[in-house]
């Protein structure tokens, strides 16, 4: 079992990581169909709480820039603390994971993790999309609930977009990477 | 026995569900709440449109029984004399009624001027004959109506408003055009003019219905000239155009342009054009 400082080939592929999901991150897509916080969740679990975190904020911070919808603007830091959440969850996930789990539950399991994620990130982001109603004079209170309530369909789509790609993909992306970096076996 | 972590993610997928079921009550609960105010905003611009509506027909019909009063006197054997008091006094109500209105509508308030000027005119000159007398009314009467129908126009234009389409055509190749142009309902192709071009307006106290000729647009100006050797006169004018979806074809406009009330998506056209009148009577 490596240890992350000890094992050259893990770290090299956080920057890889990260590459591939701004490249994911910013070509054209459906809304809120995204493999961002899948990726992000996946650094989690092999980097830890805190690079998982890391990662989410560098992601969202470039997508901010260089996104296809635009400059982010406020929204941007509620942005990062959302996808860093998704890392951190991929960290707890890790530390909470049992030594034996079957597939089959594993896989509904991440489908549920990236469920949770793609509702705790899209309720981080509508935060924000309230703040500009509030800068804009809207009363705080109805502001976060049009924020919520119209953002509504979008978070549907992301939910159930999210629960699909982790249930499909975390399992068969774990085994990769670990045969990849050579750390502990995953799933 | 169900073990903790199954309970635990079973819980995690109720809490996403219960919150995305939360969001979309809220949703739905946001979109009753704009609509119902929508609906309250439509309800009291109606009522304000119907309450409008009443005071006006109300004005219309004291105004009209003046006039009917009025024009029961008027028989071959009546003293026209003793009866320009009270039209007089019927043209000051009906100042006093459309106060606003002959304010606001320049091609209006010439008109009130005009037959003003005429009763005044003709007041003063002592001898009132039937003829003169019935002019009066008849032009009385027109710019009665007139108003009346200005003024519903103004009150419905409190909840519609048109979408009319407009060119002008400057007669060397060149077409303007106002598409999706919005105006009040109750406007009067003169009014729309005005709003998309400068206009030059002469008013003819003679022409009717409508009382307005358009002399220039936008410094195109019209002009006529008199060939007394050939006997003919010619030139170039103002001419205005409705387009009949019908018979898909434009229409020469049939009377003065203040007097035409626009229609929802109604095309129209000005254009400069080539006139020639031969006198009858060389």
């Amino acid at each position: 079992m490596g240890t992350h400082s000890s094992n050259p080939r893990k770290w090299a592929l956080f920057p890889v990581l990260v590459a591939l999901c701004l490249a994911i991150q910013l070509t054209p897509r459906p809304p809120n169909v995204e493999f961002t916080s899948f990726l992000t969740f996946t650094v989690g679990v092999i980097f830890g709480v805190f690079y998982g975190g890391v990662f989410g904020c560098i992601t969202m911070f470039v997508n901010g820039f260089l996104s296809p919808y635009g400059f982010a603007g406020l929204i941007m830091p509620f942005q990062m603390v959302g996808m860093a959440l998704a890392g951190v969850f991929g960290g707890v996930y890790k530390r909470l994971m049992p030594e034996r789990v079957d597939s089959a539950r594993f896989c509904s399991e991440t489908a549920i993790v990236g469920a949770v994620i793609a509702l705790i990130y899209d309720l981080v982001t509508n935060v924000g999309v309230g703040l500009c109603f509030v800068l804009s004079g809207t009363d705080f209170a109805l502001a976060m609930l049009i924020a919520i309530a119209y953002g509504v369909f979008f978070s549907i789509v992301h939910i159930l977009s999210n629960a699909t790609v982790f249930g499909i993909l975390t399992l068969p992306s774990m085994k990769t990477l670990h045969d990849l970096v050579g750390s502990e076996k995953i799933g | 026995m169900v073990e903790k972590r199954t309970l635990v993610f079973l819980t995690l997928a109720m809490l996403v569900w219960a919150v995305s079921i939360s969001s979309l009550a809220g949703y739905f609960y946001l979109q009753n709440a704009t609509h119902i105010q929508q609906i309250g905003e439509n309800q009291r611009s109606l009522n304000k449109t119907a309450s409008n509506y009443d005071e006006s027909m109300s004005k219309y019909n004291t105004l009209l029984s003046e006039y009917s009063m009025l024009y029961y006197s008027y028989s071959p054997d009546a003293n026209f004399t003793l009866l320009m008091e009270p039209f007089g006094r019927l043209m000051n109500s009906l100042k006093s009624n459309y106060s606003s209105l002959l304010m606001n509508q320049e091609d209006l308030n010439e008109t009130y001027y005009t037959l003003e000027e005429n009763y005044q005119l003709i007041y003063q000159e002592g001898n009132v004959t039937e003829k003169d007398f019935g002019r009066l009314l008849d032009e009385y009467y027109d710019l009665f109506n007139l108003l009346a129908i200005r003024e519903l126009g103004i009150v419905v234009s409190e909840t519609v408003t048109l979408t009319v389409n407009i060119s002008v055509y400057y007669g060397n190749e060149t077409v303007e055009w106002y598409n999706e142009t919005v105006v009040p309902a109750g406007s009067s192709l003169f009014q729309l003019t005005k709003e998309i071009a400068i206009v030059d307006p002469k008013y003819d106290q003679w022409a009717k219905p409508g009382h307005i000729f358009i002399e220039a647009i936008n410094d195109k100006e019209g002009y006529s000239s008199d060939h007394i050797d050939e006997g003919y006169s010619d030139g170039y004018s103002w001419m205005w155009y409705y387009w009949d979806s019908d018979q898909q074809k434009w229409v020469s406009g049939p009377v003065g342009c203040d007097a035409w009330m626009l229609k929802d998506g109604g095309i129209y056209k000005w254009s400069f054009e080539y006139w020639r009148f031969d006198w009858p009577w060389s």
